[in-house]
């Protein structure tokens, strides 16, 4: 990659990283909004982490070298879930997360 | 005192993020070496366009001889996703001046939107702080992207185990969010939808579209429920 492409792609990815990660809160900060709105603004965080989880966990070729390597990720998941539910820490989540999908990895 | 207090709280709420961004910051960088990337330049693109998966994207097609404008068209489209989380912030943004807004909105990642939203539901958190906190993770990515691009190949971490930590934080918000009908329907109709995405070809922007359909699907029980 020469210095002149690296630009290219580094300002334009920028300028559209930053049109989405800050012209929403700009528009939308101090009005009055709509109840709904408000409710739809509220249902973000769940719907964001739960589609997060099934991006990192789910693919269409997940099972494409066999089904444990599939399994894994689904297997350590829930091990975290185990973890979150009882320590409700996200340092200990993702230690355990990452020894039982290595563990998992070497059987 | 009150300050360093601000200061040493944001740094406990962003550790478990910047441990994660070490282990995923130094493979990224290994990558950005492949295509001709120096550390400077590692370094300035993790502090100013500060995305993992876009960091990723762009070595990766890069290497499979992708058009730049399919890589900035794909790169761009995956992080659409970032305009539901400016959007999430902006209530708590209310009274905050432009310049210090512009400062975090600009810093947001999945990982730091999950760990500042966690902290403003429970209460007591601040703009200051949680734009200590991107700030403090951006840095970690950063320096971990550099010290990628300087190690090279000669230390070898596996990506998919790493990476596996922050799946493990958004499991751990995911499972903090209040156990209500609505917020249980939400998110599994924001998971189903994120594997109906992928599976028919929308994977770019599964994440987006998914979470979408989660808000949407959570409205309409809502509005289902007042009746």
């Amino acid at each position: 990659m020469t210095m002149t492409e690296f630009l290219i792609v580094w300002l334009t990815c920028l300028a559209t990283m930053l049109i989405c990660r800050c012209v929403p809160i700009f528009i939308l900060k101090g009005r009055d909004l709509p109840e709904t709105l408000r409710n739809a603004l509220n249902l973000i965080p769940p719907a964001a982490f739960a589609a997060l989880v099934a991006n990192d966990l789910f693919s269409p070729q997940m099972f494409a070298s066999g089904i444990w390597p599939g399994i894994i990720p689904i297997i350590a998941a829930l091990i975290v879930v185990v973890v979150a539910k009882t320590t409700k820490s996200l340092i200990w989540c993702a230690i355990t997360g990452v020894v039982a999908y290595a563990l998992l990895s070497l059987i | 005192m009150q300050k360093k207090d601000a200061v040493i709280q944001a740094l406990k709420a962003a550790l478990p993020v910047m441990v994660g961004y070490v282990g995923i910051g130094i493979p990224c960088g290994i990558v950005e070496h492949q295509i001709g990337m120096n550390a400077f330049m590692a370094f300035v693109m993790s502090m100013t366009f500060y995305s993992g998966a876009g960091q990723f994207m762009i070595p990766n097609m890069w290497l499979a001889s992708t058009p730049l404008a399919s890589i900035i068209a794909s790169v761009s489209f995956v992080n659409t996703r970032q305009l539901l989380y400016s959007a999430a912030f902006s209530p708590y943004f209310e009274k905050v001046a432009k310049r210090l807004t512009f400062l975090f909105s600009a810093t947001v990642t999945d990982e730091s939107f999950g760990v500042n939203m966690a902290k403003y539901q429970e209460g007591n958190w601040s703009a200051g702080r949680a734009t200590l906190v991107n700030l403090f993770s951006m840095t970690s990515w950063g320096v971990s992207n550099a010290l990628g691009v300087l190690v090279g190949s000669a230390l070898s971490i596996p990506t998919a185990i790493a990476a596996f930590a922050m799946t493990s934080i958004f499991i751990c918000l995911l499972m903090g969010q209040n156990a209500s009908i609505e917020n249980i329907f939400v998110a599994a109709v924001a998971f189903i939808a994120v594997c109906v995405f992928k599976v028919i070809g929308l994977t770019g922007p599964a994440i987006l579209l998914g979470a979408l359909c989660g808000v949407g699907a959570g409205l309409v029980l809502m509005a289902v429920k007042k009746q």
